[in-house]
């Protein structure tokens, strides 16, 4: 049976990862290898500090107040916990994209370049070219290539999301991290975000952090979950998604897949 | 007697508020009234002639303009550092603490200790004489403060999600100061300093020794020796030394173009911290 531990190009790799935040524990040992250019979700209860983890691959984690990082993350077989290594230049290829969409007060063209055109790696002759490109992948372009001067706000919840994801996708990242990209959506724009995330898969390496077991299924080729034990966060097991989803092994997944079944059959009758 | 408690309450509020609104119509009616007549064309564009009696206050109006500008560039880039200083750089909180508490120091200094240090290191010690730009230094000295809290408070209210997004982004700290913290805190600084030049505009005793003379001077040419004439020195000397009626109105006119001075700077506050509000929420 493959095991996400064993496989053979890993881009990303917590090795004993802990994380506390003053005395509280949040992330204890951590051991998980991201496969370079697969999607690898990341299921769990709320609380169980999916967020946190996947905040410590690009160290957004060291702007939480009092937190602390023990073990370490690879990236490239490299540690980026060293002192030596630039957290900014980091971040350049490991982006981010959060629950709630952070668009700048700026117009949806200015939001697409806001990294690119500050770091100063690409010229600008070519930022129109990069902004089209990535709004292309974030399936966000043909809505809004004859406004690209608007405000970004003018547009809704849904394509400032996908316009986000674009803003992301312009710096070419190795790794993007999506933090339940869909949570604050409607399934209209769930689909458009999934259809973009589609796009992507195999061309970059995603990890998703998703509350819908559905999503996962559809996009998923890894699933890690992550639950609490003793109330800190631990990896309960980690499988290829179809394998884990059919047929899980420990008692926490097999709970929370429980729990997720009953609020899904129960939210589209509430809906209705 | 819950009920009496109450009544009591609020007829205290209403006579507090009632005061507050009196002494500043009072104060305003009677400059108004008895400034009016002494304003002219003539008045508002010729300079001062015979001691006060006769002319006008145009290079008075100049002199303080020129001084509320010189301590707004002073001041503006000394409180966007010290502002970044406080909000971005300073990890410490101790060391915070200890900033923001000599910001309120240098907040509560009255402004004849402005005056006398400008005299004894400028005038006297750096040989400058009377000179706008020590007037201006230390009128941008005094609203430093005002200036510094207003776009520090404006700063801290930046929602953190727009500083992690641009962290995300692999951005310098100082790629961030210039792209999200002071774009979103302009209106901070213009507040501040629109509502600092406004008691900035109306000070005598910091400029009375180092800035000032009463009659004389036109637009400076250079920094040392070139006094200016100012609003508020003009207003006190008359009200000093002035016996002729003539005099005397000219003092009423120059308080009302001093005092419609102050109004236009705290009333363009309003509209344009609504406008700059307005323009982070959809722009």
């Amino acid at each position: 049976m493959p095991d996400l531990n064993t496989c053979m190009t890993p881009i990303l790799q917590t090795h004993q990862l802990s994380v506390a935040a003053g005395e509280r524990q949040i992330l204890r040992d951590i051991n998980l290898c991201i496969p370079t250019k697969q999607l690898t979700a990341i299921i769990g209860p709320s609380g169980a500090g999916k967020s946190t983890l996947i905040k410590c691959f690009n160290r957004l984690v060291e702007y939480v107040p009092s937190i602390r990082v023990n073990g370490d993350v690879l990236f490239h077989g490299q540690s980026i916990y060293k002192p030596s290594v630039n957290a900014d230049q980091l971040r350049e290829k490991i982006g981010i994209i959060f629950q709630q969409p952070v668009v700048f007060p700026k117009s949806i063209l200015q939001n697409v370049i806001f990294g690119v055109s500050r770091l100063g790696h690409i010229p600008k002759k070519q930022w129109h070219e990069v902004a089209e490109q990535a709004l292309t992948d974030a399936a966000l372009w043909t809505e809004v290539k004859d406004r690209l001067h608007e405000p970004a706000l003018c547009l809704s919840v849904g394509q400032q999301q996908r316009l986000c994801i674009a803003r992301t996708l312009a710096q070419c990242p190795e790794v993007i991290l999506l933090d339940e990209p869909t949570s604050a959506l409607d399934p209209k724009s769930t689909e458009a975000i999934e259809h973009a995330i589609e796009n992507l898969k195999g061309r970059k390496t995603i990890i998703l952090i998703t509350h819908n077991l559905g999503q996962a299924r559809r996009l998923a080729d890894w699933v890690a979950c992550i639950s609490t034990r003793h109330g800190v966060g631990e990896l309960v097991e980690c499988d290829l998604c179809e394998a884990l989803l059919t047929k899980p092994k420990s008692a926490e997944v097999i709970e929370f897949i429980k729990s997720r079944r009953r609020e899904e059959q129960i939210s589209p009758m509430m809906a209705s | 007697m819950r009920n009496i408690m109450n009544i009591l309450f609020t007829s205290f509020t209403a006579f507090a508020a009632l005061v507050g609104c009196g002494v500043f119509i009072a104060i305003f009616t009677v400059i108004f009234y008895r400034g009016l007549p002494a304003i002219s064309f003539e008045f508002l564009t010729d300079q001062i002639r015979v001691a006060g009696a006769s002319g006008g206050i145009i290079y008075n109006l100049i002199g303080t303009l020129i001084l509320l500008v010189s301590a707004l560039l002073v001041s503006a880039p000394l409180a966007i550092g010290i502002a970044l200083m406080q909000t971005v750089f300073l990890n410490n909180g101790a060391l915070k603490k200890r900033l923001e508490l000599l910001l309120y120091i240098l907040n509560g200094v009255p402004s004849i200790l402005f005056g006398i240090f400008g005299f004894i290191v400028f005038v006297k010690y750096l040989g400058l004489g009377k000179s706008w730009l020590t007037g201006g230094f230390l009128l941008g000295m005094m609203i430093l403060p005002t200036v510094t809290i207003a776009l520090i408070e404006r700063i801290r209210s930046i929602p953190k999600k727009y500083l992690e997004a641009a962290t995300g982004l692999g951005l310098r700290k100082s790629q961030i100061i210039f792209s999200v913290i002071l774009p979103q805190s302009m209106s901070g600084l213009t507040t501040g300093s629109l509502l600092g030049l406004a008691r900035a505009a109306g000070e005598t005793a910091p400029i009375m020794y180092t800035a000032t003379i009463f009659a004389g001077a036109t637009i400076p040419t250079g920094i040392k020796e070139s006094p200016v004439l100012a609003l508020p020195y003009h207003i006190f000397v008359l009200a000093q030394d002035a016996f002729a009626p003539a005099a005397i109105q000219n003092l009423w006119g120059a308080a009302l173009v001093l005092i419609l001075l102050v109004f236009m700077l705290s009333i363009f506050v309003l509209p344009l911290r609504l406008k700059i509000h307005e323009e982070a929420h959809h722009a």
